[in-house]
């Protein structure tokens, strides 16, 4: 058996993408390494013999998906499950969270300025949030956080495959006053320790 | 707020289409090209109370947000009438509500990024016939592993450097010593001495600190077969008694110490006195 025969079956059968730490465990002979290298091989095979699906890399591992092209023709097919898409409320949740993590259900209300207790509970019921913990303060807040089904989900590899504040297109209009006070700023970064500061709203340049 | 029956709001709304009151404010300002660091603050409040008074009987789960954003607008469109002091420094009113619709702006372009992402993951389909599933978190998976992978991480343990730990000693302010010297001196008078007697003499802020040595005191003394404690009844008063003969009586026993009291202090001083133990107080 070659190791990346091994690989093939491996990911052929699994229905998650797979680390290649845990791929590595199918087999003795198989280190993340060999894996890393059987991941590569396959990838090129799949490319340059131009299959339907490809090796894609997403939520920290890999898995075999289609490719978009042939979307059209699965969604004939009642056998084939479509995937289900979050409403407009779920998701802006989820942005607020996915940025803000650890975050809890009041700051998440703030932001949006509406209740939220039910978009939450709706998002962690689909496995796209966790509790993570818990805050300071009156009644220990619980804290929520993205799963790895949430990268599943938007076929993210990653958290930093979120897109950048600094990258949106500038839609802010030139700050002539100095409105915002300062200390305010500084004090919301403290609260939410994030590492993408939506605080750090730069006002620079009209669209 | 009479003005909002005159108000000629150019802009109608249909909320439903809005998450929000922040999300209406937000195209309010936006669609009008309003600078949103100088927003028009008597014109949008009075469109937005416009568009609040369109809720009908069925949304009004979503009311209570709407009308708290009114509320707010209208406490800004009041300040921002009053005076406000150059030199202090102060605040705009509307700094926060700014601050919030910046942030809500960002949200909603990505919240908008995101939906494009699921749209084009929604694209790629992965091996078929299974529901839409999370994996189950690592916690609720059986552990397993083999006698080696436990190996190995018991050898990966670093163990940790040993750190030089500061620790602060406090010196006691009264010495258990002295109080002890207390209680023999007024038993070489009295045949017996009431506890708190001996703390008449002490300020009451230091009281707790002299009541806490007086009692080790004792509790020492009596272990050492010095005096006897009596207390008639549960939380009554303590009394302390001479014991007949000092060192006489106990001397067999506690041999080693009928040096007598300044030998007492001595050890003390030097540390080598055990702690008393909770069986000493029994």
């Amino acid at each position: 058996m070659k190791p990346d025969q091994i690989v093939e079956a491996v990911l052929f059968a699994s229905d998650a993408p797979l680390r290649p730490d845990e791929i590595a465990r199918a087999d003795e002979s198989l280190d993340e390494d060999a894996v890393e290298g059987a991941l590569a091989r396959l990838k090129t095979f799949y490319l340059e013999s131009e299959r339907a699906f490809q090796l894609v890399e997403v939520a920290e591992g890999y898995q075999l998906l289609t490719e978009p092209r042939f979307a059209a023709y699965l969604d004939r097919l009642e056998t084939v499950p479509r995937p289900s898409r979050l409403s407009g409320p779920a998701l802006e949740a989820l942005a607020i969270i996915a940025y803000r993590q650890p975050i809890g259900r009041v700051e998440v209300e703030y932001v949006r300025g509406v209740g939220s207790s039910g978009v939450i509970r709706t998002l962690q019921d689909r496995g796209l949030i966790d509790v993570v913990g818990r805050g300071e303060g009156l009644g220990r807040p619980l804290l929520y956080g993205t799963t790895n089904y949430f990268l599943q989900h938007f076929g993210f590899r990653s958290l930093d495959d979120l897109p950048r504040p600094d990258e949106l297109p500038v839609i802010l209009r030139d700050r002539t006053t100095p409105i915002l006070p300062e200390e305010e700023e500084v004090q919301q970064d403290e609260v939410h320790q994030e590492d993408l500061q939506l605080d750090d709203v730069t006002v620079e340049e009209a669209r | 707020m009479n003005g909002v029956e005159n108000s000629d709001a150019p802009f109608m709304v249909e909320l439903e289409r809005f998450q929000g009151p922040l999300h209406l404010l937000l195209h309010l300002i936006r669609e009008q090209e309003f600078d949103i660091f100088d927003i028009p603050i008597h014109n949008i409040t009075d469109q937005f109370l416009v568009a609040v008074k369109g809720i009908g009987a069925g949304q009004l789960d979503s009311a209570g947000e709407f009308l708290e954003m009114a509320a707010t607008l209208i406490r800004i469109k009041a300040q921002m009438l009053l005076p406000r002091p150059v030199e202090t420094d102060g605040e705009d009113p509307r700094a926060e509500l700014v601050r919030r619709l910046l942030e809500y702006e960002q949200i909603r372009e990505i919240t908008q990024r995101m939906e494009r992402a699921e749209a084009e993951r929604a694209r790629r389909r992965p091996k078929g016939y299974l529901e839409d599933r999370p994996r189950p978190s690592p916690e609720e998976l059986p552990l397993e592993t083999t006698w080696e992978e436990v190996l190995a991480a018991a050898m990966g343990v670093k163990t940790p450097e040993p750190v030089d730990r500061e620790h602060r000693v406090t010196p006691r302010t009264v010495s258990m010593e002295e109080k002890a010297i207390l209680i023999l001196d007024r038993l070489s008078r009295d045949s017996g001495v009431e506890f708190g007697s001996l703390l008449t003499s002490v300020q009451d802020d230091v009281q707790r600190m002299h009541g806490v040595m007086t009692f080790l005191a004792g509790l020492e003394l009596s272990r050492r077969r010095r005096v006897h404690l009596r207390q008639t009844r549960p939380f009554h008063e303590l009394w302390l008694y001479r014991r007949d003969e000092p060192g006489s009586g106990a001397g067999a026993v506690d041999d080693e110490f009928s040096d007598g009291i300044d030998d007492f202090a001595a050890r003390v001083r030097a540390g080598a006195l055990p702690a008393p133990t909770p069986e000493d107080q029994s």
